[in-house]
């Protein structure tokens, strides 16, 4: 066994971190929110796309129908209760997410409980073997979902008319909205559309580490790490991140030593990045101030 | 308030002779008489981590439920058991504060089925202070099981995790072996630390991981465990972090070259159908107690006592099982005191008379071991395997080989118990 084969193994759950942080940046940058409730309203897809398939409907309708929970959970809380907050400060308004994690956290359990689960996809049986590991085609999946995902994400924010919105909702709310910028409804789509990812995260780490919602929820742990590498703003460069994380917990396995503390390392990686940006050629720009 | 039962008068049996068949339609709880207990109440307490990581409050719901089985039945002898249940949220210091209520200002005469992860750290000295003896429920870190006045029913996860690594070498014909436990102090170490001293002892070979509760990377913990190119992978993680481990092993196809086995937290019956056909006749759990389902006299009244007297929805897990044992061994010790004289002094002098103790859900006699520094009552145990989406027992009862017991045996010899 060498590293090579916990960088394969890291790759599954690195575009996992990968696509959640790619979320959280998009609707940081348009609404200024960091969103806690990103991986609780993942685990609620999840457990829906669970029940779907427990009940016999098949795994393909239940995550079609655990993707769309997610997208309704998190729309719900973009249009009814994130315009309440929109005036307040940048931490009382992403507090508000956390709130809203443990709410859900806790319907979680009243409906499902704590036994053990999980979800079986027909790919996790099929494999390729690279450097002695076996690399399901579920992860595989997870990998090409993260680079597709980046790749419309961006082509949508550069040439789209809601891309430009959410552009200038970025810079400065109140001279987006004076300027004809439909504020409510694009921030709504930046909602709608982290609620996808949440739905398509929580499904995939239900198959990669079990449907366990306390698990699921603190998903946006590593990914907020991978957000802060990428100073909140070029996505190529989050998804960049949060792949490196993945790989980089995974690679700590082999070094016993550090081993059992290796779920510290996405943050410790992070604080080291944010702490050598400004010496960095490359580092990414500060971005300017939100009002 | 709960069913009330009219039963024919019985006399008070110590030891559970009837038929499980007979159980199952009549629960025996104390005197069995059909009589309501109308006396002045007996508070016994107990502490349990209900809300937090994880929900334990299955061993207080059948001690309540046994309680009232005991109250509807005689009482003890005509006085209720009035059972206080304190949850501790997982929090060291809510349990201190509990403790002191139920034993400072309650007046608890005892502590019966509780079952926390933080409480044993907090409340062992406080009992001891007191003169108050707990019989627990379920005990979990090292702390439950090195106190004087703390004696848990349960095996604990070191002599658990010993018993299915020692399964893996006698049975399984493994000679190296991985532990691998959750990185939390006195939980994982410990017992992986066991594992090891054993496997040293026979020649064989283990090494430990040990695992950050909060990583959601089990598959490098798989790799690394294969790296040592061991024949037994021992598991002695809670079952929402052993399913990941399996899933990722299973996915690395190494169900079909290791054998794992696993301590009594993964003893749950949802867990065989949860892993599916791919894990059948390849995972073995050890059982700290009795298969759920078994047809044994005690077992069968555990499962009629729930049926009369707890909730529909109440698990009837080995938590349950637990703390049916714990209330039912200071039910009998209290029915042994005169009512009128019944303290707090006399229970814990009673409970220190409980040398052997009868139930077909323990492998053993159960006994509390009165000036014994520390209490391990329950050290031989059972595997069973996943099959067919449900548990298959495959062993009988078997001592366990952990050296720590060394001083638990030496004190079971001096006051022959055991024998």
């Amino acid at each position: 066994m060498n590293f090579l084969s916990f960088i394969v193994s890291g790759l599954g759950i690195g575009a996992v971190y990968a696509l959640a942080s790619v979320g959280l940046v998009l609707l940081y940058r348009t609404t200024g929110v960091l969103n806690f409730a990103f991986g609780a309203a993942g685990a609620v897809g999840a457990f829906v796309a669970f029940e779907v398939d427990a009940l016999g409907f098949g795994l393909l309708l239940g995550c079609v129908l655990g993707i769309l929970a997610s997208t309704v959970v998190s729309s719900l809380y973009g249009r009814f209760i994130a315009p309440v907050l929109a005036y307040r400060d940048t931490v009382t308004r992403s507090i508000g997410t956390l709130g809203y994690a443990m709410v859900l956290l806790g319907c979680i359990g009243m409906i499902w409980g704590e036994l053990p689960r999980r979800i079986q996809f027909p790919t996790d049986k099929m494999f390729i073997t690279l450097f002695e590991v076996r690399l399901t085609y579920t992860r595989l999946a997870a990998l090409v979902l993260a680079v597709l995902v980046v790749v419309v994400l961006s082509g949508v924010i550069s040439r789209t008319r809601l891309g430009l919105n959410m552009r200038a909702l970025a810079n400065n709310r109140d001279h987006s909205a004076m300027l004809g910028v439909p504020v409510l409804k694009v921030e709504f789509f930046a909602w709608l559309i982290i609620g996808i990812f949440a739905g398509m995260c929580g499904i995939l780490m239900a198959n990669l580490v079990g449907l366990k919602a306390t698990a699921l929820t603190f998903l946006v742990v590593p990914a907020i790490a991978a957000a802060i590498m990428s100073g909140m703003e070029s996505l190529p460069r989050t998804a960049a991140a949060g792949m490196f994380l993945g790989v980089a917990e995974a690679v700590l396995s082999a070094f016993p030593a550090i081993a059992p503390y290796r779920s510290a390392a996405p943050f410790l990686i992070a604080l080291a990045a944010v702490a050598l940006m400004p010496f960095l050629s490359f580092a990414p720009k500060r971005s300017p101030n939100r009002t | 308030m709960n069913m009330y039962l009219k039963l024919c008068a019985a006399a008070f049996a110590g030891t559970f002779m009837l038929s499980g068949a007979a159980f199952a339609a009549d629960p025996m709880c104390g005197l069995h008489n059909g009589t309501p207990a109308t006396g002045e109440p007996i508070v016994i307490g107990a502490i349990t981590g209900q809300t937090g990581p994880d929900d334990f409050s299955a061993a207080t719901k059948s001690a309540n439920a046994y309680f009232d089985c005991v109250n509807a039945n005689g009482g003890i002898n005509g006085r209720p058991v009035k059972y206080e249940i304190g949850d501790d949220q997982w929090n060291p210091e809510v349990a201190a504060q509990l403790a002191a209520k139920l034993v400072k200002d309650e007046g608890a005469v005892a502590m019966a089925g509780s079952a926390s992860f933080v409480e044993c750290s907090a409340n062992a000295d406080l009992y001891k202070a007191e003169g108050i003896v707990s019989i627990a429920g379920v005990g979990v870190p090292r702390e439950c099981f090195s106190a004087s006045n703390y004696a848990a029913t349960n095996a604990g996860p070191r002599v658990s995790t010993i018993a299915a690594a020692e399964y893996a070498g006698n049975v399984l014909g493994a000679k190296s072996f991985v532990c691998i436990g959750p990185n939390i102090p006195n939980v994982g170490p410990w017992a992986c630390d066991g594992v090891k001293i054993w496997a040293e002892s026979k020649g064989f070979t283990s090494e430990s991981i040990l695992v950050d509760p909060a990583s959601l990377d089990a598959a490098s913990v798989v790799l690394q465990a294969a790296g040592y190119a061991p024949d037994a992978i021992v598991l002695s993680l809670p079952k929402g972090l052993m399913l990941p481990v399996l899933t990722a092993a299973e996915e690395q196809g190494m169900n079909e070259t290791i054998k794992f086995v696993s301590a009594a937290s993964g003893y749950d019956l949802t867990v065989p159908a949860t892993l599916g056909a791919a894990w059948d006749g390849k995972f073995w759990v050890n059982m700290e107690f009795n298969a759920l389902g078994s047809d044994g006299a005690d077992n069968q009244n555990w499962l009629a006592v729930m049926d009369a007297f707890a909730p529909a929805d109440a698990p009837r897990d080995t938590f349950s099982q637990a703390g049916y044992l714990a209330a039912r061994i200071v039910t009998e010790a209290m029915l042994t005191i005169d009512p009128a004289k019944l303290s707090r002094e006399a229970v814990t002098t009673a409970l220190g008379e409980v040398k052997a103790f009868k139930s077909d859900i323990f492998c053993a006699d159960w006994y509390y071991g009165a000036g014994a520094p520390r209490q391990n009552a329950n050290h031989a145990t059972r595997m069973s395997v996943a099959q067919g989406g449900e548990w298959k027992a495959v062993s009988e009862c078997a001592p366990s080989g952990d050296a720590e017991l060394a001083d638990i045996l030496a004190f079971e010899a001096a006051n022959g118990i055991g024998k």
